[in-house]
Formats: structure tokens, C-alpha cells, sequence
């Protein structure tokens, strides 16, 4: 990609990201029962990635070696297990799975 | 805002989470030079834009050859839901409205959810969110630049595993939230209506839809 190209992306990009984080923290003070509300999205967002990177464009789960690794990256968290423990078990798995199948 | 929490205790608290960002840019750095973005400009990405799962839309679509357009209209259509966030941590910020909104640049995934896991229900604490975002910022740029300068030699992003690393590290970060109220419907919720938008929407509207479930279901 040409650097002005490149420039363009990362400029635009910027941008609009600065201005929507800088949009909720401009809004004077909001009624307590709004920003209860927000306590949702982190669930919610998190969730939906996860959705997201386990399923194909049509919304159908995609069955690669990612789903063995999430369920077991989740069976660790479930046990308490520290995020970078996941993190690289998740990897791992994914690896190990790829080298083993060649899939 | 728990004003008295230790700077210390704050930095414990989110070093496996650094640990993880930073694998998190480094994997982000191989993958841009990977589609071929110029190496200082994959530096630079990183430092103004701060956001993994954009940056990463963001890639994904040059990858797949979309427009420069379409990958930053993918990148800022999953940074909406900081709109939101920005609305949860505002009360938590000190300063007027332009020092809140220079700060609230510090708002990522992982320094809001340990922030709203510091504070009290609808109530984050404001200190963790700059100390944690702050650390956050600096492993993220580290993690891009070395990724992006060793990505050439470290082979095949894919056969690494670093493609399944970002789903573990998200159910990590969700699981301990689920015991939160309301949590579990706002999480199934979500991802309910992120897989319905999904086959007909653009990256990031099932994202956004999934917000406003989350957020719709919160109480």
C-alpha cells in the first residue's frame, strides 16, 4: 500500500475514533438510570465478538480449530484461571490442532 | 470513584491483562505488514487510533482488498460502542469537558471492563480506567512495533494460533462478569443479535446491535 494510502487509513480512522470517545465524555451528567443501563455492554460486546470470530458471514458457527480452542480457553477461565493463561492455551490449541490435522 | 486505590494494586491487577495486549499487538503488527500496510504506518495506527478489534476490521477489509473507505468505515463502526462507554465512565473523569474527552481516549475493551469491575454497578472507577488505559497504550504500541518489525520472520500468523488467541482472551474476560446482574441475559442477548445482523450487515452494525441489546437488557 503507497504511504499516502496508508496516511488516509490511519487519519480517517483516527479520527472518527477520537471523536466517538470523545462524544460520551462531553455529555453533561446523565440521569443515573442511563448509565445503569450501560453496565450491560461489556457482556454484551464481549459476547458478540466471540460470536462473531466463531462464525462464518452467514451466522453459522465455522468449524475450525478456533471453537476447540474458545471452549477450552473457557472451561480454564471458568476454573479461575489468569486471562494470559487462556490467552495462550486459546493459542496453543489452535496451533497444536493446525500442526497435528493440517487443517 | 475509589480515589484511594493504590496506583500499585491497579498495575498488578491489569499486568496479565498488559501481557495479553501486548501479545494482542504484537499478532496485530504481523498481520498488518502481513496486508502490506507500510511498517510505520501500522506504528502509527497504534498510536492514534488504540483500538484492537478496529484496527484489526480495519485491516481486515485492505486484506481482503476493500477500499481505504470501507476499512475505515469497518474500523469506526466498531469503535461506536466507546460512544456508550464514554456515557458509563464520564461521571468517573476529573476535569472539564475537553480534559474528559482527551481521557476517555484511554477507554479500551479491557481498561473499561477492569475499570466497571473496580467500581460499582453503572458507576466505573475512574483511576483505573487511566492507570490500566495508560499501561494499556504503551504495551499496545510495543507489542504493534515489534510485531511489525519481527512479523516477516515469524512465519504464518495463522499457523501460530494467533487467530484463536483474540476469541480465548475474550470469553476470559467475559466469564468473570457473568456473575454480575443481569450479566448473563446481556451476554446471550448480545450475542444473539450480533449473530442475526451478521449475515446482511457490514463489520461492526452486529457489533453496534449488539450494544444496544446490552445496554436494552441491563436492567
Amino acid at each position: 500500500m503507497a504511504g499516502p494510502v496508508a496516511l488516509a487509513l490511519v487519519l480517517g480512522l483516527a479520527s472518527l475514533s477520537y471523536v466517538m470517545r470523545a462524544t460520551g465524555a462531553v455529555l453533561p451528567n446523565l440521569p443515573a438510570a442511563v448509565t445503569e443501563r450501560t453496565g450491560g455492554l461489556a457482556p454484551a460486546l464481549l459476547a458478540a465478538l466471540v460470536a462473531i470470530q466463531l462464525t462464518g458471514p452467514n451466522g453459522v458457527i465455522h468449524l475450525d480449530v478456533k471453537v476447540p480452542a474458545v471452549l477450552f480457553a473457557a472451561i480454564l477461565a471458568a476454573f479461575r484461571a489468569p486471562f494470559i493463561v487462556c490467552v495462550i492455551a486459546g493459542a496453543v490449541v489452535a496451533a497444536l490442532l493446525r500442526a497435528v490435522f493440517h487443517l | 470513584m475509589r480515589g484511594d486505590r493504590p496506583t500499585r494494586e491497579i498495575l498488578l491487577a491489569a499486568a496479565p491483562i498488559a501481557a495479553a495486549v501486548f501479545v494482542f499487538g504484537a499478532s496485530f503488527g504481523v498481520l498488518a505488514v502481513a496486508a502490506r500496510l507500510p511498517t510505520w504506518s501500522v506504528v502509527l495506527m497504534s498510536l492514534l487510533v488504540f483500538a484492537g478489534s478496529a484496527q484489526f476490521a480495519a485491516i481486515g477489509v485492505i486484506a481482503a482488498g476493500g477500499s481505504v473507505l470501507t476499512a475505515i468505515f469497518a474500523g469506526a463502526l466498531l469503535n461506536l460502542r466507546f460512544i456508550a462507554t464514554g456515557i458509563a465512565i464520564a461521571p468517573s473523569l476529573p476535569g472539564g469537558r475537553l480534559l474528559r474527552s482527551l481521557l476517555a481516549q484511554l477507554s479500551i475493551d479491557e481498561s473499561y471492563a477492569l475499570s466497571a469491575r473496580a467500581g460499582t454497578p453503572g458507576r466505573p472507577d475512574g483511576r483505573t480506567l487511566l492507570v490500566t488505559g495508560a499501561l494499556l497504550y504503551v504495551v499496545w504500541i510495543a507489542g504493534t512495533s515489534i510485531g511489525a518489525l519481527l512479523g516477516p520472520v515469524l512465519g504464518d500468523p495463522k499457523r501460530l494460533g494467533l487467530d484463536a488467541a483474540f476469541p480465548a482472551g475474550f470469553v476470559a474476560l467475559l466469564w468473570p462478569m457473568l456473575s454480575g446482574r443481569h450479566a448473563v441475559r446481556c451476554a446471550i442477548g448480545g450475542a444473539a443479535a450480533a449473530l442475526a445482523l451478521a449475515p446482511f450487515t457490514p463489520p461492526g452494525i452486529p457489533l453496534a446491535g449488539a450494544a444496544v441489546v446490552g445496554i436494552w437488557l441491563a436492567r
